[in-house]
């Protein structure tokens, strides 16, 4: 248990580009993840967003919580539980 | 950070909304475009983050690059989820502050939007040779308003 879907942040200094990933929250530092799930990139006009539904259907329904932000993207991208 | 409306979205959102910029636009629009707080953050951070400490910088960095909840930064740095959240909120007030008084951020996307128009203009194979030399003049001189 304990598994979130965050962002996570890519891309050069003052360009930012995120991946969406499902991680361990017990060890959130560390780097790893255990799946890429989408991406998202605020650079582009509008910010465009990437996400397959599918895992991130089956990530959800295994109980993943995904942070504040990530909830957001997945209820624009018509994702829900 | 004022975000003007054709230089950065990201979505429409409820103006009620707490969010660092929303209450500029309170105002004026029905609806505002705001930034996803997490990008605004990470900008901010860009510009500004060497001014911070050490240990505002290793925990404010985990808040805009790896997206950790407060609880997970409280566990691994082994303070209180309030210490987090007073810290996470005095940086954002210290590095909104440096942006209010230095525009770096408000300068950088002018200068990126019209570097955004000048690649639009290379890509525009219709235009007169006069009416591209007077876009390019007029764009020119705004870059260099801003330096």
């Amino acid at each position: 248990m304990a598994v979130k879907i965050r962002l996570r942040r890519m891309g050069q200094k003052k360009a930012p580009f995120y991946r969406i990933v499902v991680a361990d929250s017990r060890s959130p530092r560390d780097g790893r993840c255990i799946e890429e799930i989408g991406t998202y990139d605020p650079n582009t006009d509008p910010s465009t967003f990437n996400v397959n539904e599918e895992l991130a259907k089956k990530w959800l329904a295994n109980g993943a919580q995904p942070t504040e932000v990530v909830s957001k993207i997945f209820k624009q991208a018509g994702i829900e539980k | 950070m004022i975000i003007k409306p054709d230089c950065q979205d990201i979505y429409y959102k409820d103006v009620k909304q707490k969010c660092l910029t929303s209450f500029l636009f309170c105002s004026i629009l029905p609806k505002v475009i705001v930034m996803e707080k997490i990008v605004e953050q990470g900008l901010l951070y860009d510009f500004y983050g060497e001014l911070l400490t050490e240990h505002q910088k290793k925990i404010y960095e985990d808040v805009v690059y790896n997206d950790l909840s407060l609880t997970e930064i409280a566990k691994e740095n082994g303070i209180s989820r309030q210490g987090v959240h007073d810290l996470v909120r005095r940086c954002n007030h210290i590095l909104q502050e440096y942006e209010d008084k230095l525009h770096l951020i408000a300068r950088f996307m002018k200068v990126k939007k019209n570097i955004g128009q000048l690649q639009e203009l290379t890509n525009d194979t219709e235009i007169s040779r006069e009416e591209l030399i007077q876009k390019v003049g007029n764009i020119s001189r705004q870059i260099l308003e801003e330096l």
